[in-house]
């Protein structure tokens, strides 16, 4: 069939192209087929995958030292077991079998750095013992489990001796041992070092008398995937209670249905896409995709309501509605799926992979909604039976429709205009004040991704409240030459380096290689506390150093100093990675270093998981406001190509802006703070309320040309678009809502955190905007108001 | 109970054929005979819908 009926002489291009891909339908149905079939092939092998260095900005000057070093001095991938007894102390011949056994089983987890382990039962960890004829030898604390209570006594005896084991692997109580082990990054398989861990370190060891805690970062990604599956459950709930949604707001089971495929066909080509490109994804980023495809629902949505609508108005001619929705939507739907993909696209600004990754697939991901939403939908409802006519009456004058009227009539009344404006100026005001305490990084000491009540929190409390800390920030004292290590200028400083940071509250307690030389000088002036000191010349020094290490393999010895003498480590356990500490220490640090040069050695800042979380936090800094500007002038930008006008962006970006500070807000008040995980949850929020402004600006654009009086273009827009904008936004708000009840406390914060922008920025572009439209009447929208007139004057000068 | 890819399709995909199934033999004849009811005792919106509804000519080409 021709188009051989009036259409809007501006929308010609559209209505054919609607025409022809229903003309063409099957070609265009086999070719989309095919390639869906063969990204869902792909899609289905995609895996769950955290990979900690694409956390990481790689380009960061700490993430650098931390790369350079983490092999030898420890990275931020420690996993620490505690062993503790409730009555009693652990030195019993039992309890010190089982954390050697524990020890020795922690030695053959999978990816564990056999030359990283801390525990009294390790060979790395030594103490001095003075042998036959007065030489000293460097041991380890326990060669074997304990045959006897003399052997118990003894290492006991050693324990409380040793300043590198007392209070910092056995507690001063007593009554824990602690097992650290790091883990080389490469080999990072975070299920299966949870699973042998569980297995081999903790199961056959704890109960009765005995409690073990573990924490560390593997261990926290550990629990992330185990509680990955509940993903399932979400899905299914809320696809069950989108349908039943959709069921009801239609009238029909096509409604239903419409959005998820439209929904499932982005979700194959975003999925397989990732996998085709050698990506996985994410059980962090699992709210990603769940909104991406939300977002491609919701522009389906859009488009079966305005196809109902077209039905009733061409007099029920099927192929008439299909086209006349998908040329009318043709605009606000491109521009919503252009936007959203160039918005997110700004993510990968963010110099951390993990970022840049999900920058490129979400955006593509976004742009296969044009496939599913565009290309393809005229052709599905050309093979759908058309709805029943009285449905589609019963749809105009039923209850819903009634509500939005009724809201529509009271809002455009000179006191809900009043009220509005004055509303959205006092919560902004409110949002501003608040939003300052937002906080980049962690809010929180536990960790933030899980409830604080979780068995990985519960155990990370308990180890700091038993050591005082264990989460490492390493400074690296790097020398300029060979045995710079020796300098007792360098020791004192790395000596002083400790003692100041120590002051600070969230430091527990430091190790350097001062501790180790003052212990040994006085262990070889025969334990006198006077001679706890740092020796005066390198001849002394190294001499001690000679002592200590030469029953050492360079294995062993690697974690404290380099071979030549040339490189050693600070290391400071905080007590919490809270953002606010980070930056205080990493202040701290820099100032110190400033203020105490060396002549033979420079600090350098800084690995371990402190380390590498500033590191994270200053990109987030450096780039949230950058980022926030750019996401937002691009969507200006497009908005100025859409609608031709620079004044239209100012009107749509307004809602956004005021949303997105009563979200900061929020995020502020919840100590939700802004990280990695958090950043571009935010800019894909903005990218919902986009969406919604665009129906309804393009709808009133639409009325304006017919009616000519913007009052009422407006009501009409506000009862027509948004109704389904209303509909959308419900049934967004109520399934992403959902993700509260995961056992990964981020994704459920996410979702609430989400479920709020929707509520916001809807209400936003329900409300404040149109009256600002009413208000100031834009040019861009009443310029549209002789349309008629002087389509219908250019009509009568081409006949004449 | 836990759900994997699979499970979680199947469950899916079951309750939309319920919902479409639900929706062709229940819930629209249903709803046909309580317009009809409506009409019958006299209200005018029913008669309405169902006047418009029955001069309604689908083309479905």
């Amino acid at each position: 069939m021709a188009l051989d009926y009036d259409v809007p002489e501006d929308k010609r291009a559209l209505y054919w192209l609607g025409d022809k891909l229903i003309e063409f339908r099957n070609p265009v149905m086999i070719v989309v087929i095919v390639v869906t079939a063969m990204f869902a092939y792909w899609a289905m092998q995609l895996q769950l995958v955290t990979s900690f260095g694409d956390l990481l900005p790689q380009s960061h000057e700490f993430v650098k030292v931390h790369n350079k070093y983490s092999g030898t001095f420890g990275g931020a991938n420690n996993i620490v077991v505690m062993y503790q007894v409730k009555d009693g102390t652990i030195f019993t011949q039992k309890d010190l079998s089982n954390v050697f056994k524990m020890t020795e089983a922690m030695d053959t987890v999978y990816g564990v750095n056999h030359n990283q382990i801390e525990s009294i039962g390790h060979r790395t960890v030594r103490h001095l013992r003075v042998a036959a004829g007065g030489t000293l030898r460097a041991e380890p604390v326990m060669l074997r489990a304990p045959q006897s209570q003399e052997e118990v006594d003894s290492i006991r005896r050693i324990v409380h001796n040793a300043e590198n084991v007392y209070g910092l692997i056995v507690s001063l109580d007593d009554k824990s041992a602690l097992i650290r082990a790091n883990f080389i990054e490469g080999r990072l398989d975070y299920r299966r070092i949870f699973d042998e861990v569980n297995n081999k370190v903790v199961d056959p060891y704890n109960g009765g008398n005995v409690t073990i805690y573990v924490a560390g970062e593997p261990r926290l990604y550990g629990w992330v995937y185990n509680y990955a599956g509940d993903v399932f459950w979400i899905l299914v709930v809320t696809y069950c209670i989108e349908w039943v949604l959709r069921w009801m707001y239609f009238h029909d089971w096509r409604g239903a249905l419409r959005p998820t495929l439209t929904g499932l066909i982005a979700a194959f080509w975003g999925m397989g896409f990732i996998h085709l490109i050698g990506l996985a994804l994410d059980p962090l980023m699992l709210v990603m995709p769940f909104l991406i495809t939300a977002r491609a629902v919701s522009h389906a949505i859009q488009m079966h309501d305005r196809y109902y609508e077209e039905f009733e108005r061409c007099g029920w001619n099927k192929r008439r509605a299909i086209v006349a929705a998908f040329a009318e939507l043709f605009v606000p739907t491109f521009s919503g799926v252009i936007t959203d993909a160039l918005g997110v696209l700004v993510i990968i600004l963010v110099p951390v992979i993990m970022l840049q990754k999900l920058a490129i697939t979400a955006s593509w991901w976004i742009l296969a909604i044009t496939v599913s939403e565009m290309l393809l939908n005229p052709i599905v409802y050309f093979y759908l039976k058309p709805p029943e006519p009285e449905l589609v009456i019963l749809r105009e004058r039923g209850w819903f429709r009634k509500q939005i009227e009724r809201f529509t009539h009271i809002l455009m009344s000179s006191a809900g205009r009043a009220l509005t404006l004055g509303g959205w100026t006092i919560a902004v005001l409110i949002g501003l004040y608040f939003m300052r305490g937002l906080t980049i990084g962690d809010p929180t000491a536990a960790s933030p991704l899980l409830f604080s009540n979780s068995p990985y929190n519960v155990s990370h409390t308990q180890i700091q409240d038993s050591f005082g800390g264990v989460e490492p920030l390493i400074v690296v004292a790097e020398g300029y030459d060979k045995d710079a290590m020796k300098d007792p200028q360098v020791l004192r400083t790395m000596e002083k380096f400790q003692r100041t940071l120590e002051r600070d509250p969230a430091i527990g307690y430091s190790f350097s290689l001062a501790d180790i030389i003052r212990a040994v000088n006085r262990v070889f002036h025969e334990l006198e506390p006077k001679w706890g000191v740092i020796p005066d010349s390198w001849t002394d020094i190294g001499g001690l150093f000679f002592i200590f290490f030469s029953g050492s393999p360079p294995t062993e010895t690697a974690k404290y100093v380099d071979p030549s003498y040339t490189t050693a480590h600070v290391t400071f356990f905080a007590r919490n990675h809270q953002g606010d500490n980070i930056r205080r220490i990493i202040a701290r640090c820099r100032t110190f270093i400033k203020e105490n040069p060396m002549d033979k050695a420079s600090f350098k800042l800084a690995g371990g998981l402190i380390g590498v979380l500033a590191a994270a936090n200053e990109e987030l800094v450096r780039n949230d406001i950058l980022m926030n500007f750019l996401g937002f002038f691009t969507i200006w930008i497009i908005l100025l190509f859409t609608y031709r006008s620079f004044t239209c962006g100012l009107y749509l970006l307004g809602p956004l802006i005021a949303s997105n500070i009563i979200v900061n807000a929020y995020m502020a008040v919840q100590g939700i703070g802004v990280n990695i995980h958090t950043l571009p949850l935010v800019t894909v929020g903005v990218g919902f309320g986009i969406d919604y402004g665009l129906y309804i600006v393009s709808r009133i654009i639409e009325e304006i040309r017919v009616r000519g009086d913007l009052v009422e273009s407006t009501r009409e827009a506000l009862v027509t678009s948004g109704k389904a904008v209303t509909f959308t936004a419900v049934t967004m708000i109520v399934s992403t809502a959902f993700w509260t009840s995961s056992n990964i406390r981020f994704n459920a914060e996410m979702g609430l955190l989400l479920a709020i922008w929707m509520g916001i920025s809807y209400v936003g572009s329900q409300t404040l905007l149109p009256i600002l439209i009413l208000t100031f009447k834009p040019k861009f929208i009443m310029k549209e108001a002789h349309y008629t007139q002087t389509q219908a004057q250019a009509a009568a000068a081409k006949r004449a | 109970m836990t759900l994997n890819l699979w499970t979680s399709s199947a469950i899916v995909l079951g309750f939309s054929f319920l919902v479409v199934g639900l929706d062709e033999y229940v819930a629209k004849p249903w709803r046909k005979k309580h317009w009809e009811r409506l009409a019958a005792s006299g209200d005018k919106d029913a008669q309405e819908l169902l006047r418009i509804a029955r001069s309604a000519h689908v083309v479905d080409e």
